[in-house]
């Protein structure tokens, strides 16, 4: 396991479930906390403030969802970088294949990547091994 | 002291010295030399020395003319009168004229020289000479009794005709252009040497050099006893100016035929006095008549559409007070209550001092135009709707369509590769979700492709109510859960020109829309309305429900698959559905909306089918 820790933030459950076994059995982590849109994930990370050891090494992001969605958290995340003090990886996960999606994406530099769905064992893969160079890093 | 003292005889037998007479005269011999001259030619041409020397005919008057030579060298007395003008530079460097008088005096063989200075006639005839030339006028004349016919140069000049032509009265009207032009001169010189007539015409010559050539011919006849004995007049070249006058005349004229065909009518406005002129053009475009036209701003003010009134107002004094070119539109109403659209343009004249004297313009009838514009704007507007459609679609695609397939492909890719045998069935099952998901999404889609193919069908004009007690009586169980206060405040048998379906459609999703965001813990109020308009009939859906941040939201109100309040069982596809079958049917939706305080949807239908 190379992550404590994992957010997984998307509306439709059958993908959070199918994602979470995949996750699972791609040995990143066996916490996985699921979240149904952007806002919840955002009071989460606003819990989380005092304790950034507590903060997920990894973010899976969908764009379309009710309530708040993925634009709209990303950008409570550029106004409020100390949420997430440089920590989490953050992809994006969408089914969208838009070009303008994509040009969007680059708006936020924070983000490590921008995965079209269905979401595979090798971009899971791809995402082990950058956990695991940053942890060798440090 | 004077050698010379020749005397002159008078005939009462005094005798009287030429020098004493008191005006320029000389005696000379046979010889034409010098005998005797007055004191005052010598005073004239400056030989008043005191030795009164003898002074040669070469000495005042310079080179003598051809025939005084002639006398000279002659041994006979030339016993005839003649005179001779001769140019005379004065001693004082000046250039004159005089006009010699030679007289012979048989008695004493000798001949008198008479000096007239006539330097100011020379003059003035040179200016009038020079004056014909430059106004290119000649003079003729006619004398009927012998048949003689004079041109002056410039009459010549004008024909074309070398100097030495000999004009007659017949050459003289056959110059004139074959036609109606000669047949008028010659109607005009009969009448003339008839009556006794003046004349005055502008007629085409045609020159010895065959061009064409229009002149103005004056010409009067004098009467002896009734009967014509001269003729004279003048004639002017007025070729150039004619010719520019004509092709002037017919610009104007093309241009007053252009502007009668063209519905511009021209203004011009005197804004000292307050005092409109408009040529009939503007009548017609105003749709008053002349008699009902008070010629005052304010009249023109009175027609102007009371909704463009002020605008148009506040332009011309910008344009008055500022010199900006005054150019814009406005409605005018006319007396027969016709709506008209004008273009006008207009320019301020200003006097030297910079104050605006003057308002010259035209004003056009765009009516046309601009409907076919607003037509235009309106297909551009369809084609805008359409295409954001499209987008919208493609957006679907891409999400719904696609996030259903993406988890086929996940779940079955999973189950093939045995991924998590104990999670066998739950995979079964979520395919079986995905794949219902999808089927969902396909009929959605189907549907609205339909209305948007339909568009425009099956329109008329439904009863209102019918279909609002079907979308009722189709929610009858969630009414009867909710509870709502529902109040309907309209005619019984209102009418509007929509597709039933739809209605019911909408009137369905309106409803459901409030019961599902009412206000926890607060009693749903839903009011129905219909305001009739001369245009249009607005019915409306006012709720006390949870309200939509429409700052936040509105662009996306009426979008698919986007929902607001959080709530898991909206699937922001009813709005858009409503939107289009509202799109279809050529009617508006709008939203008013406060959170927590409710929502307002405004459906607009046109009264004219």
């Amino acid at each position: 396991m190379v992550a404590k820790k994992v957010f997984l933030i998307d509306d439709d459950y059958i993908f959070r479930t199918a994602a979470d076994i995949l996750i699972k059995v791609s040995e990143i982590t066996d916490e996985i906390i699921q979240y149904e849109n952007g806002l919840e994930a955002y009071n989460a990370l606003v819990e989380l403030k005092d304790k950034p050891e507590e903060l997920p090494e990894l973010i899976l992001l969908d764009i379309n969802m009710p309530v708040m969605n993925g634009w709209e958290f990303l950008e409570e995340l550029k106004q409020n970088p100390t949420l997430i003090n440089g920590k989490p990886h953050i992809y994006i996960l969408t089914s969208s294949i838009a070009p303008e999606d994509l040009n969007l994406s680059k708006k936020y530099e924070f983000i490590k990547g921008y995965i079209t769905k269905p979401l595979t064992k090798a971009d899971l893969k791809k995402m082990h091994n950058t956990l695991i160079k940053e942890c060798t890093k440090v | 002291m004077q050698r010379n003292r020749d005397k002159t005889i008078k005939p009462d037998g005094q005798k009287l010295s030429i020098t004493q007479l008191p005006f320029p005269i000389i005696s000379l011999d046979q010889n034409l030399e010098v005998k005797e001259c007055s004191s005052v030619l010598r005073t004239l041409f400056d030989f008043d020395r005191v030795n009164h020397q003898p002074i040669s005919l070469q000495e005042i008057i310079g080179k003598l003319p051809k025939s005084f030579l002639k006398i000279r060298s002659s041994k006979e007395f030339n016993r005839t009168s003649l005179t001779e003008n001769v140019e005379v530079i004065s001693k004082k460097g000046e250039l004159k004229w005089y006009k010699l008088s030679l007289h012979p005096d048989e008695y004493r063989l000798c001949y008198y020289l008479y000096f007239d200075d006539i330097t100011k006639e020379k003059i003035a005839l040179d200016i009038s000479l020079q004056a014909e030339k430059t106004a290119r006028i000649g003079s003729w004349e006619v004398d009927l009794i012998n048949h003689k016919v004079f041109w002056s140069e410039m009459t010549r000049e004008i024909h074309e005709e070398s100097k030495n032509y000999v004009p007659n009265l017949e050459t003289g009207i056959s110059f004139y252009k074959e036609g109606k032009h000669r047949d008028r001169i010659v109607k005009v010189v009969s009448e003339s040497i008839e009556n006794g007539t003046p004349y005055d015409e502008e007629l085409i010559l045609v020159t010895a050099k065959g061009n064409e050539k229009w002149v103005r011919a004056i010409g009067k006849t004098e009467m002896v006893n009734g009967k014509a004995c001269r003729m004279f007049g003048v004639f002017q070249d007025i070729d150039k100016a004619k010719r520019e006058s004509i092709k002037y005349q017919e610009l104007a004229d093309r241009m007053r035929v252009a502007v009668a065909s063209s519905n511009i009518g021209i203004w011009d406005y005197n804004l000292l006095e307050d005092r409109l002129l408009w040529d009939d053009n503007m009548y017609k475009l105003y749709g008053i008549s002349k008699e009902d036209f008070s010629s005052e701003f304010s009249a023109w003010e009175n027609t102007v559409h009371p909704e463009d009134k002020e605008r148009a107002l506040q332009e011309v004094e910008i344009s008055v007070k500022e010199g900006k070119e005054f150019n814009t539109q406005f409605r005018i109403k006319t007396q027969q209550g016709t709506i008209r659209h004008i273009h006008g343009r207009g320019k301020v004249f200003r006097d030297k001092d910079g104050t605006p004297v003057r308002m010259v313009g035209a004003n056009m009838d765009v009516t046309r135009i601009k409907k076919t514009d607003d037509r235009l704007r309106q297909l551009l507007n369809i084609t805008e709707n359409q295409n954001k459609s499209l987008l919208n679609f493609a957006h679907i695609v891409s999400h719904n369509l696609r996030s259903n397939s993406s988890n086929l492909s996940m779940l079955t890719g999973m189950l093939l590769e045995k991924t998590d045998p104990e999670s066998h069935d739950k995979f079964l099952e979520m395919i079986k979700i995905s794949s219902e998901r999808l089927d969902e999404t396909l009929v959605e889609l189907n549907e609205i492709v339909k209305i948007q193919s339909d568009a425009g069908k099956d329109l008329q004009w439904v009863k209102v109510n019918p279909a609002l007690q079907n979308a009722l009586e189709s929610i009858n169980a969630l009414i009867e859960e909710v509870d709502p206060e529902i109040t309907i405040e309209f005619p019984e048998n209102l009418e509007i020109y929509a597709v039933k379906p739809y209605l019911t459609s909408i009137f369905l999703n309106l409803l459901t829309n409030s019961i599902r965001y009412r206000r926890p813990g607060q009693k749903l109020k839903i009011k129905i309305k219909a305001k009739v308009l001369s245009t249009q009939t607005v019915i409306s859906f006012e709720d006390n429900g949870k309200g939509i941040d429409l700052d936040k939201h509105k662009d996306k109100l009426f979008g698919m698959y986007k929902t607001f309040h959080g709530n898991k069982d909206a699937k922001g596809v009813g709005l858009f559905i409503s939107k289009n079958q509202m799109d279809a049917m050529k009617a508006i939706i709008e939203v008013k909306s406060k959170v927590n305080e409710g929502t307002t949807f405004n459906l607009c239908f046109s009264n004219n089918d």
